[in-house]
């Protein structure tokens, strides 16, 4: 029992980056919704209104932040409920690169359609 | 000066007075209201939530209770209701016909104030002398008789057989293995408390071996409900957490670091590595914040603030670059 | 209810009659966790219809709000990032210290705000369907 807790490791890093996260998206899942159900109604959403939205440098990286943030919060969050639920040994560490893996994908092809949407091509 | 000297004694003089539950009432209030005489110093700043504290709530709760009993007896006068049905776990895996987990029913005759360990008590010397249960001092304060009662972790000699809906159901503690019938394996919870390093250990010891080690009333302050436990398991066993991941310190053991992190005469290098310990990967962030273990704690010990207080800690020194 | 032996993770989840509520809190917060990062991976998927053309993103938007399924599943969504974000705020409260005494209070406050605001945004949502 007591040799296992020698070993120091940075479990706090990774709880404070999620509490980060998650101040940072109560600010902008807020504003997203708002903006794309209240605001402009997600019906009369079309590509013309996004670029227009899109290429405002401040919203542009504003969505970039979010979509950051929210990929960190949720991956990290379902990699946590799996560790809690006593996963160990190669299974956790499966779980770890496999997710890291899925967040850089999804982070990558998001900016691939932020630009998309901002005009850009890639 | 009863709250400078020795943090230990101080919870077992108030557990002696919760054997009979109109007195601590009137026991806390006198504690609370003049716990110096007057003095020149000023008043311990204690730490004010705001609003009602776990104690204050469970005192409310018991004074409701305590009416509600009142009715209950002037309404069981008129029927003539005596017994009270208990609903025992049976297991026992060395005697044939019994290793398979059963419930057993006794019918005990109520007396005013009778406890769950009461009636556990009159079932075991007038029923069945082979039921097996853990008990000894009966008045809270050896924490050995933990129980799983109607769904909830309880002291079974601090809950009143009256305040519980019948057939009240007794099981033992969930998450451990069970030895026989109430009686669980403790040694993994011992150990979890052994591997925060329970002991003082300041820096520098008084020249005089016999001198006291002082401590300001504000840090007593901050550490007196830390102080309060029996070690009774009832946290660790309501938590979920715990519960799917071995490793997991506990509100226990968590609490116990609690103690001497925050106590001011802990020594600057001891200090530090009881964070280390509890700032592995299965220490306090484990902690979901269910709020289980503070709500069945039978001392009121706010278990999920000293958690989260301990994380802050943590934090701190992990981020400081200066 | 325990007859068994092995009192393992399941036997804790058939005990939900006796959760308390910071446990529901727990429960229901994990379950909003999932949903939304579940939607996340959806929507940036949907999402890349931008990369093929104007028209297709503009069409297969339109094409999904023009289900009454897809519109109710959003209310659903809504009410599920309501309740994540103000949970969420709790969350951050009990970790700094504050409100812990409160915090049943405030669970069942962030139910009661969520349910208002989802039903209250309905006429929104089904707007034109």
């Amino acid at each position: 029992m007591a040799e296992y807790y020698s070993s120091f490791s940075k479990g706090g890093r990774m709880w404070f980056l999620q509490r980060i996260t998650a101040v940072i998206l109560i600010g902008t899942l807020a504003f997203h919704f708002f903006l794309l159900h209240f605001v402009n109604h997600a019906a009369e959403i079309t590509f013309a209104g996004t670029q227009a939205r899109m290429s405002q440098v401040g919203y542009f990286l504003t969505m970039i932040v979010f979509l950051i943030a929210a990929t960190f919060h949720g991956v990290n969050g379902v990699y946590n409920a799996l560790v809690n639920q006593g996963i160990s040994g190669t299974p956790k560490r499966v779980a770890r690169y496999g997710l890291a893996l899925a967040s850089l994908l999804l982070i990558a092809q998001g900016i691939r359609v932020a630009f998309a949407m901002a005009g850009f091509s890639l | 000066m009863s709250a400078e000297t020795d943090a230990e004694t101080e919870p077992e003089a108030k557990a002696e007075v919760e054997t009979e539950p109109e007195a601590e009432v009137d026991a806390d209030a006198g504690t609370a209201a003049d716990p110096e005489p007057a003095d020149t110093e000023p008043e311990p700043s204690v730490p004010d939530a705001g609003s009602e504290s776990h104690q204050e709530r469970r005192m409310r709760e018991k004074d409701e209770r305590a009416l509600a009993r009142e009715e209950a007896a002037a309404d069981a006068a008129a029927q003539d209701i005596e017994t009270v049905e208990i609903r025992v776990y049976r297991y026992d895996p060395e005697v044939e016909g019994k290793t398979t987990p059963r419930f057993d029913a006794f019918h005990v005759p109520v007396e005013e104030g009778m406890t769950v360990l009461d009636a556990l008590i009159y079932a075991r010397d007038e029923f069945d002398s082979s039921l097996t249960f853990r008990h000894s001092c009966r008045q809270g304060v050896c924490g050995s008789d933990a129980l799983f009662v109607n769904g909830s972790q309880r002291l079974g000699c601090q809950t009143q057989i009256a305040d519980l809906d019948t057939p009240v159901q007794i099981e033992p503690l969930p998450h451990r293995e069970v030895v026989k019938d109430l009686v669980v394996d403790m040694q993994h919870f011992y150990e979890q408390m052994d591997a925060v390093e329970p002991f003082f250990d300041p820096d520098e010891e008084p020249d005089d071996s016999f001198e006291e080690q002082r401590q300001t009333r504000e840090n007593r302050e901050k550490i007196k409900l830390s102080t309060r436990c029996i070690q009774c398991g009832a946290c660790t066993s309501s938590c979920n957490v715990a519960a799917g991941d071995n490793q997991y310190l506990g509100p226990a053991a968590i609490n116990k670091a609690y103690r001497f992190i925050m106590d001011e005469r802990e020594g600057e290098q001891r200090r530090k590595e009881r964070l280390e310990i509890v700032e592995q990967e299965h220490g306090v962030w484990r902690c979901q914040t269910q709020f289980s273990c503070t709500e069945v704690c039978p001392k009121d010990i706010p278990l999920t603030e000293h958690i989260q207080e301990l994380k802050r800690e943590a934090i701190k020194e992990d981020i400081k670059f200066w | 209810m325990a007859q068994t032996y092995d009192r393992g993770a399941v036997e804790d989840i058939g005990r939900w009659r006796e959760f308390s509520a910071g446990m529901w809190a727990w429960v229901l917060h994990k379950f909003t966790g999932w949903v939304l990062v579940g939607y996340l991976f959806t929507h940036i998927a949907v999402l890349s219809t931008a990369t093929g053309g104007a028209d297709l993103y503009t069409g297969t938007l339109q094409g999904l709000e023009a289900l009454v399924v897809v519109r109710l599943l959003e209310v659903g969504l809504l009410a599920v990032a309501v309740f994540h974000i103000l949970n969420g705020i709790r969350l951050l409260f009990v970790d700094l210290g504050l409100g812990l005494e409160r915090q049943d209070q405030t669970f069942y406050a962030s139910l009661v705000v969520t349910g208002a605001i989802a039903v209250a945004s309905v006429p929104t949502f089904l707007a034109g369907v």
